[in-house]
């Protein structure tokens, strides 16, 4: 079937669902179009709650599971945080074998211990500070190794001023059971260090939790909850920081949290040679005069011989055109398996700088646009106060700058998810995507910077143009995320 | 002070236990957090001289684990040139309160006896002990007669 006789037929069903849809609920035409879950690949659910609403469902899911296995709340804590809070998992594990579970959740030894030498009244020798004092002075975990309470308190004090604790342990060497709240809570005598002390377990828990994320924006003390641990963007209501609810790290589609995560650790290793090769100026290609980026374009016109160029690959702007953009596409050397040793290593950093330097490039833009957002602030100003537009005509030009944030953004990771891209066919759609969706953000941001008028039309349309490329891009390549019209082909196949 | 009895007795019981690879200790009688003594392998190529060590102990010692530093100089993929050895069973994570310092220094001796290449301080002496062990000990052999300390007669 050819790309046109499909539209056509989807022409036809979409009409024909809107009719059909009268007399049968059941189909879902209609639903696709409201439901954001089916058409926006970024639409996820999330709550930003706060420390006590948080504290509050951890102590639900810890009443629930101890109530289940008739276990104190401090062994249910030390059990939910083992096994990331899937209580019906560890209800089943403890079902099916409650010893083996103890013992790889680090609440019982691997081996039971030899019966207690300790006899009441007795003296005994604590054998971390070895002075001798009388047995009841001694306290033990589920593992038996007998210490005396002033070390315990002490073991204590030092791993909570180290940040350590729902990790803090035995003292023994070579055990590895761990101690419950109520056990480090009972030795310690400072309300300072129990604050401390449930202060760090809370960090752990949530860490812990596969439905909470701590916001990382400098001092929000929010936490996300979402339903499943997907890579999708959320933004905190508080501090408004934006990030990816399964790593934590700056949000990253359409790339995933491991490519990301590999590629700046890849940029920050090779930064030096890379920051070394990508200068922050270039000649204009016709006059040779030096030249600076001042904004975020990389459509350039050189202020001296008025040619237009791209920044990024110093060609002809006109031979972009509308239709086709090159200039993102790496074009890799088809005898490479051939070549020397060297000529390979030459051709990977050749490769890896073709995406750096685009990345960073869209980087830097962003920066330099959020310039540019306070330039047009002052213009807009002017204007006004020049009586050319009201202040809400020209409301327009802020929407279209933050929407060009927002695909820059996206385009900029596209970068790292190309460059771990295998070549074919799959990763020619991608950057053919790609190269729609970056020459389109250039026009955007060429008609930004100039835009001299209250006509808006010219603007909006771009607008949507380079939204519908950047959800295009998104709805392809996003990881998980369903074909969108499955549903609707379903119907008709 | 419990830090002050417990060195005073493993000081007193590593002493009177004769180690043959850790010896000649010597601790200032104003400061029993700093001692010194001679770590003497066994294995080539280190069997042909000794190496003076300094353990310095932490005022909340044993709640806090001990450093150990190399005065003299070695060459080995686990020590690098300031001294400095990486010791799994001293790091602030894996540090238990009962372990004792006479632990401590066997799992130092055996780490010198048999370097550990797979997580080295100097990377480049472990590429060599790993591709070219002939060359690797014949410069380890080589620097530990130029820089070693004597070994004990007995």
């Amino acid at each position: 079937m050819s790309g046109e006789e499909y539209d056509s037929d989807m022409d036809y069903s979409e009409e024909d669902c809107g009719y059909a849809d009268y007399y049968n609920t059941e189909e879902d035409c209609d639903i696709d179009q409201i439901d954001p879950s089916k058409t926006d690949p970024e639409y996820f659910v999330f709550d930003c709650l706060s420390v006590e609403e948080v504290e509050r469902l951890l102590n639900e899911s810890v009443e629930s599971l101890s109530n289940s296995l008739q276990i104190t709340p401090s062994l249910a804590k030390v059990l939910l945080h083992a096994h990331n809070w899937l209580i019906s998992e560890i209800v089943s594990k403890y079902r099916s074998d409650s010893s083996h579970l103890l013992v790889i959740s680090k609440i019982k030894p691997p081996h039971p211990p030899e019966p207690s030498i300790l006899q009441l009244g007795r003296l005994q020798s604590c054998p971390v500070c070895l002075a001798s004092q009388s047995s009841d002075k001694f306290k033990s975990l589920a593992c038996g190794h007998p210490f005396c309470k002033e070390c315990w308190s002490m073991h204590f004090e030092v791993q909570i001023t180290q940040g350590v604790s729902t990790g803090i342990g035995c003292m023994a060497q070579e055990c590895e059971v761990l101690a419950p709240e109520d056990f480090v809570l009972n030795s310690l005598s400072r309300p300072a260090l129990r604050d401390k002390y449930q202060q760090f377990a809370f960090r752990d828990y949530v860490r812990s939790h596969p439905h909470l994320r701590f916001c990382p924006g400098p001092n929000c003390q929010v936490v996300v909850r979402a339903k499943e641990p997907q890579a999708k963007r959320v933004i905190c209501n508080v501090c408004r920081a934006i990030f990816c609810f399964r790593c934590g790290t700056d949000y990253h589609a359409p790339t995933d949290c491991s490519t990301i995560k590999k590629w700046l650790t890849k940029c920050a290793d090779d930064s030096e040679t890379a920051n070394y090769i990508s200068a922050h100026t270039k000649d204009c290609p016709r006059c040779h005069i030096c030249i600076e980026k001042n904004g975020g374009c990389n459509h350039m016109q050189c202020y001296n011989c008025k040619h237009d160029f791209c920044w990024m690959c110093l060609g002809d702007w006109k031979s972009h055109g509308s239709e086709y953009y090159e200039c993102s596409r790496y074009k890799e050397n088809p005898n490479i398996a051939h070549e020397s040793v060297h000529a390979q290593a030459r051709e990977a950093l050749k490769k890896y700088l073709h995406y750096y330097e685009r990345w960073e490039n869209h980087s830097k833009s962003l920066k330099l646009e959020e310039q540019t957002l306070l330039k047009i602030k002052t213009r807009i100003n002017k204007k006004v106060m020049d009586s050319s537009g009201t202040w809400i005509d020209w409301q327009y030009l802020l929407d279209a700058t933050s929407l060009l944030a927002k695909c820059r953004y996206t385009l900029q990771y596209t970068y790292p998810y190309a460059y771990y891209m295998e070549a074919g066919p799959r990763k020619e759609l991608f950057e053919y995507q790609q190269a729609q969706l970056e020459a389109e953000i250039e026009n955007l941001s060429w008609k930004i910077e100039r835009a001299e008028t209250t006509d808006r039309g010219d603007l909006e349309n771009q607008m949507d143009i380079a939204e519908k490329r950047r959800a295009t891009l998104l709805k392809d390549f996003l990881e998980n995320w369903p074909i969108l019209s499955s549903s609707k082909r379903k119907t008709f196949f | 002070m419990a830090a002050t009895r417990r060195l005073q007795k493993e000081l007193g019981d590593i002493r009177t236990s004769g180690m043959k690879s850790f010896r000649d200790i010597q601790v200032d009688e104003s400061n029993i957090l700093t001692w010194q003594g001679l770590i003497v392998p066994d294995n080539p190529p280190y069997n042909k001289g000794a190496f003076r060590i300094e353990i310095n102990f932490p005022a909340e010692y044993p709640f806090k684990p001990p450093k150990i530093n190399f005065k003299t100089k070695i060459y080995h993929p686990n020590i690098d040139e300031k001294g400095q050895v990486c010791l799994p069973i001293i790091s602030a994570e894996n540090w238990k309160p009962a372990t004792k310092t006479d632990q401590v220094i066997q799992a130092l001796v055996a780490l010198v006896n048999d370097p550990e290449p797979e997580h080295p301080l100097r990377a480049d002496l472990a590429e060599e002990f790993l591709k070219d062990r002939k060359k690797f000990i014949k410069n380890a052999e080589e620097f530990t007669k130029k820089h070693s300390e004597k070994r004990p007669s007995d």
